[in-house]
């Protein structure tokens, strides 16, 4: 028999290394030949997004194309420390340092402008597409590469690093701020359970995030729709099989994660809340996403068939044993 | 040892050449998905690899006056999308599709799938519960085997050096007769069978069961057949009572086959749910 549950998850998640460890990011910014920006950070992409999300955040800052953004990621030799990919930190604290370096780099440039178009203030000045002009006399430019030009040997060059703030928690009371900043999410699933075979099938899923911002909203979604899958592979599928401390189940071929069948066609709901502290108000989500997912569906299931199950992978073998 | 020779027959002949001249040190590909796998672990290390998946002979399904038969060659895409094969055969199809992925599915062939004796091959319950017989050939001839006799152990086939699996044939099933399969894997693809049931059966207009045969999957060494169970169920009337009861006397006869292992709780309570909707889906075929 086909037994259908309907479960919700909710989290929230506080991101970074937290608990008062350093949590530091740094990014470089340096103005080319051409008038292009390249960004130098020790970020990784690991398929979340993170060279888009951050080429976006130095563009943005600059006021530039996000074609005249060079972005240099993941080579050690020529990039600072900006932390690891991990904590769902990358777009909240290198996208803050690049923020920082991105900001500082064209007050430099627009210092170098005021300089050689003999003016003699700052003041009323703006940036847009690699051209420094006076807001009310706008022929009155000058351009990133006319600029560049006078630093061929020795190119304009900033470093900034953001700090995120956290302090570590009294082990005697629990107390404190260990995190900044927390990002929450929900989920929900409709599943249905097969009583004879202990298979369980998950047939509708809804997840709404928590972002600050989404700085780009379909990769937001893809980080979603990843996220539901690894919380449900982990919900149902995803065992080590341990046996005397060794992995049994040591390759793709029996430690099985969901197919695209297995997936049902998810809603996405992107819940935006600008975090005051964040580059144009984002927030991590990269493990946020598959929090929820889990115990949602081990919420459906006990829904579907009235029993309980506290021990994940939720196999077929254990729905059987439950049911007896 | 190195593959020294790669040799892509042209014709059955060929082919039947080559594994007579090289027989234990030759080795066939057909799709190539399980053994370019063993290739890479060392786990066959043979000189020549004889390639017959371009074979004609070797690659039809032909359906003839009382039989229907498939070349070992055919893969399990054709089963699957076949029109030649009618829906009375769904298990047998449905069995096909549900291998691997559809990447496995255009390469692997059903005569791969039996040669392996794997104890999970999917396709290997159908052909049982068709009684189907295996067309071995060799330079020497050609002769015609049960299929189920051709299983020694696990990965163990009754083929000598020089001969080759052409073809599995089986009698064209009737009005009243269909075959079903249910198959428990642990995801919806790339599963590799945790329990397959096959069931073909004919009934008369009161529902009462004139011949059943019933093929497993992943309950023992290889696939086998389910005989108690099957004089179990003969000549009685299939009504959801005795379905219920048929289930928990193969749950029975699983019990007893895998005492001692850990998967025997699980296995032998599940396959009353693949033996469920195997023998309801041939049921379902033949009222249709």
């Amino acid at each position: 028999m086909k037994k259908r549950g309907k479960g919700v998850g909710i989290i929230f998640y506080g991101t970074g290394y937290g608990n008062g460890f350093p949590d530091i990011s740094k990014a470089e910014a340096e103005l080319q030949d051409d008038g292009k920006v390249a960004i130098y950070v020790g970020a990784t992409e690991v398929g979340q997004g993170a060279k888009t999300v951050m080429t976006q955040i130095a563009a943005e800052a600059l006021g530039l194309k996000v074609e005249d953004i060079i972005f240099i990621n993941e080579d050690t030799m020529v990039t600072p420390d900006s932390g690891t990919a991990a904590a769902s930190r990358q777009s909240y604290n290198t996208g803050n340092a690049i923020k920082k370096a991105a900001e500082a780099l064209k007050a430099l440039i627009v210092d170098k402008a005021v300089d050689k178009m003999k003016l003699n203030t700052n003041i009323g000045l703006k940036v847009e597409n690699g051209n420094v002009f006076v807001k009310t006399f706008p022929s009155r430019k000058i351009s990133f590469k006319e600029i560049a030009e006078d630093y061929k040997e020795n190119p304009l060059k900033v470093e900034e690093e953001f700090i995120a703030q956290t302090t570590e928690m009294d082990e005697e009371t629990g107390q404190g701020a260990p995190y900044w900043p927390y990002t929450f999410s929900a989920c929900g699933v409709e599943i249905e359970v097969d009583t004879e075979t202990g298979i369980v099938e998950v047939i509708d899923g809804v997840l709404a995030q928590d972002v600050g911002k989404a700085l780009n909203p379909k990769l937001v979604e893809g980080q979603m729709e990843g996220g539901f899958a690894m919380g449900m592979g982990y919900g149902i599928f995803e065992n080590l099989n341990l046996k005397k401390g060794k992995m049994k189940n040591n390759s793709f071929t029996n430690y099985i994660i969901p197919t695209a069948l297995d997936m049902p066609d998810i809603k996405n709901v992107i819940v935006e809340d600008p975090e005051s502290t964040a580059p144009y108000g984002a927030k991590g989500i990269g493990e946020p996403v598959m929090i929820p997912v889990a115990p949602a569906i081990l919420n459906a299931i006990h829904d579907a068939i009235g029993v309980r199950i506290t021990e994940t992978p939720v196999t077929p073998d254990k729905i059987l044993k439950a049911l007896k | 040892m190195k593959i020294k020779e790669v040799i892509k027959a042209k014709d059955l002949n060929e082919a039947l050449l080559s594994l007579d001249k090289y027989r234990d040190k030759s080795k066939l590909i057909a799709g190539g998905t399980d053994i370019v796998i063993d290739l890479k672990h060392k786990k066959v290390l043979p000189e020549v690899l004889i390639d017959i998946s371009d074979v004609e002979e070797l690659s039809q399904i032909k359906i003839e006056e009382s039989y229907v038969e498939i070349g070992a060659a055919v893969t399990f895409t054709k089963i699957e999308k076949s029109k030649k094969l009618d829906n009375r055969l769904k298990g047998l199809k449905e069995a096909s599709r549900l291998v691997g992925s559809p990447q496995i599915r255009n390469l692997g062939t059903i005569g791969g799938n039996i040669c392996n004796v794997s104890p999970a091959a999917d396709t290997v319950p159908p052909l049982l519960a068709l009684d189907s017989i295996a067309v071995v050939m060799s330079v020497e001839g050609k002769r015609e085997v049960p299929l189920q006799e051709l299983f020694l152990d696990k990965g163990k086939i009754d083929l000598k050096e020089n001969e080759l699996l052409h073809s599995i044939k089986f009698s064209k099933l009737q009005k009243n007769q269909a075959l079903g399969f249910s198959k428990l894997g642990l995801r919806k693809a790339l599963a590799i069978s945790r329990i397959a049931t096959s069931v073909c059966i004919e009934i008369d207009e009161d529902n009462r069961c004139k011949e059943i045969r019933i093929g497993s999957g992943a309950l023992g060494k290889y696939g086998l057949r389910e005989k108690s169970t099957e004089d179990f169920i003969r000549d009685k009337i299939l009504d959801e009572n005795f379905i219920e009861e048929s289930a928990r006397f193969l749950k029975s006869e699983i019990e007893k086959r895998l005492e001692g292992r850990s998967s025997k709780e699980f296995k032998s309570e599940a396959v009353m749910g693949t033996f469920k909707k195997a023998i309801r889906e041939a049921i379902q075929l033949i009222k249709a």
